[in-house]
């Protein structure tokens, strides 16, 4: 590959080289599309198996985006099965919701609608009608379940379709995604911390701050000093999917207290380490300053992997100009006190980093509402912003 | 006297389903040490009390969450209002008999 300037879109001159419109930004009636065309027609991310390990463990999660809210519950038999969270009797929530998140268990392996009490299991049948007799005979309980939602997993990510009949299998819609990420251990590194909040910016201007390694130099003086000068490396476009590595100068001088941490526990970003638990796919080529791939799993998901270190964005849109963010962090759990501090070093590091991405979202979206720039500049580095702007357009107007 | 179930099956602050084969159906308990029996079938809905969960004394229905006193059969939490059949129960030999 050419070390060119322009080496991105000599590779991929099909997505084009000229400035991009802020419009899918800032128009509400693009975003009734994209929901339309996006969020209620592909798998979505919603979750880890491990969320819910135990019969009767279910998960609420809300998304906007599809109008809707999502039941995920694992069952006797230990499958986990999706739902609409809509009861039929008269379209109350089943679980009440207090958040976008919502977690309970039932040993039974039920759900209850806590309106007039009637009963659901796990695989969706509506169990128990309190005063079923008062119902009229045009009333069947076996056509009266939860309303089923396409649900399928990959390496133990949760994913769901909000589409009758999905246009793809999950499998189909992964494609090369699932083969470049699978047999990352995300099941063993599994000791972390999540932080979520609202922004005031449309979803893709939360996902493009996250989708290039240019701002580092500037918005992470502080957390992550001169550390990027290689840039992207191995950029990989996989229908809608796209990868790259992510690399970073890893001998500049870390402060003396992240030197530390770094010894003990290697759970920061710029911390250097020597065995490999990448599959082959990622940094093919060993080079030694790879720090992470960034990969963006369409529409919204994030999923960085690193030697150790494994962390996900997601940008889940509310409103045109409304976007609920979600960040996980996962590490290996420390064995010692030693490595405890360390971890909680690097992810208290990896928190400031985040607090300062999502510092300019906002700031980003008001200008663009201003209408006095309409368009778009990218540079070569920023071929993941330019390829989703390209799938999306390629999805709203499908 | 007739074996239920072995100790271990009931440990502190947990209820097991004990299914006599004629008909019977129990629910066998363990508060503060002591052991308990009563009806498993809770006596509102169709549910199995031994999947509810216990609080303070009380099995917590897993449908609707009515509740009955676990010594008495008491119906203590709404929508329940029927008592629980209860059985005497000792623990001997390792294992639960019911008397």
């Amino acid at each position: 590959m050419s070390e060119t300037a322009h080496r991105w879109i000599e590779q991929y001159p099909e997505l084009g080289s000229g400035p991009i419109s802020t419009e899918p930004y800032i128009s509400p009636e693009w975003y009734e599309r994209e929901k339309e065309k996006i969020f209620r027609q592909v798998w979505l991310c919603v979750g880890r198996e491990n969320e819910i390990p135990r019969a009767g463990d279910y998960k609420v999660k809300r998304l906007a985006a599809a109008d809707t809210s999502a039941i995920l519950i694992r069952g006797k038999d230990g499958k986990v099965r999706a739902f609409h969270n809509a009861c039929a009797h008269r379209g109350n929530t089943v679980v009440n919701e207090t958040g976008e998140e919502t977690f309970g268990r039932n040993k039974a392996g039920i759900v209850t609608c806590r309106f007039h009490g009637w009963v659901y299991d796990a695989e969706g049948a509506l169990k128990q009608v309190p005063s079923e007799q008062r119902f009229y005979n045009c009333f069947s309980k076996a056509e009266n379940g939860l309303a089923p939602i396409h649900l399928d997993t990959w390496e133990g990510f949760l994913f769901v379709n909000l589409a009758e009949t999905p246009d793809a299998s999950l499998a189909e819609f992964l494609g090369d995604y699932a083969t470049h990420f699978a047999g990352y251990p995300f099941d063993t590194l599994d000791y972390g911390f999540t932080y979520h909040t609202y922004l005031d910016c449309n979803w893709k201007v939360a996902h493009d701050a996250f989708a290039e390694a240019y701002h580092v130099d500037t918005i992470h003086a502080g957390s992550f000093p001169n550390v990027f000068s290689t840039g992207l490396q191995n950029v990989k476009l996989m229908g809608p999917h796209r990868t790259c590595a992510v690399c970073l100068t890893l001998n500049a001088k870390p402060t003396p207290v992240a030197a530390i941490a770094n010894a003990m526990a290697g759970a920061s970003l710029v911390s250097t380490r020597a065995e490999s638990m990448l599959p082959p796919t990622i940094n093919p080529d060993k080079r030694a300053d790879f720090a992470f791939e960034l990969s963006v799993l369409f529409p919204n998901t994030l999923i960085h992997v690193a030697e150790g270190i494994w962390f996900t964005h997601q940008f889940w849109p509310i409103a045109h100009n409304k976007t609920l963010w979600e960040g996980r962090y996962y590490v290996k759990a420390p064995q010692t006190n030693g490595q405890r501090w360390a971890t909680e070093h690097a992810m208290t590091l990896q928190r400031n980093a985040w607090l300062e991405d999502t510092a300019t979202m906002e700031d980003t979206q008001r200008a663009m509402q201003s209408r006095a720039k309409t368009l778009q500049h990218l540079q070569d580095d920023e071929i993941l912003i330019r390829h989703g702007a390209v799938i999306v357009d390629r999805f709203v107007n499908a | 006297m007739e074996r239920l179930c072995a100790s271990a099956d009931v440990p502190e602050g947990e209820v097991f389903q004990v299914d006599l084969g004629d008909g019977r159906v129990l629910a066998v308990y363990r508060v503060d040490g002591q052991v308990y029996a009563t009806d498993d079938l809770c006596t509102h809905g169709d549910a199995s009390l031994a999947e509810g969960e216990i609080e303070n004394g009380e099995i917590v229905c897993p449908y609707h969450m009515g509740k009955f006193d676990i010594r008495t059969g008491e119906a203590t939490g709404a929508p329940c209002s029927i008592a629980l059949r209860t059985y005497s129960v000792v623990e001997r030999d390792e294992a639960i008999h019911l008397i």
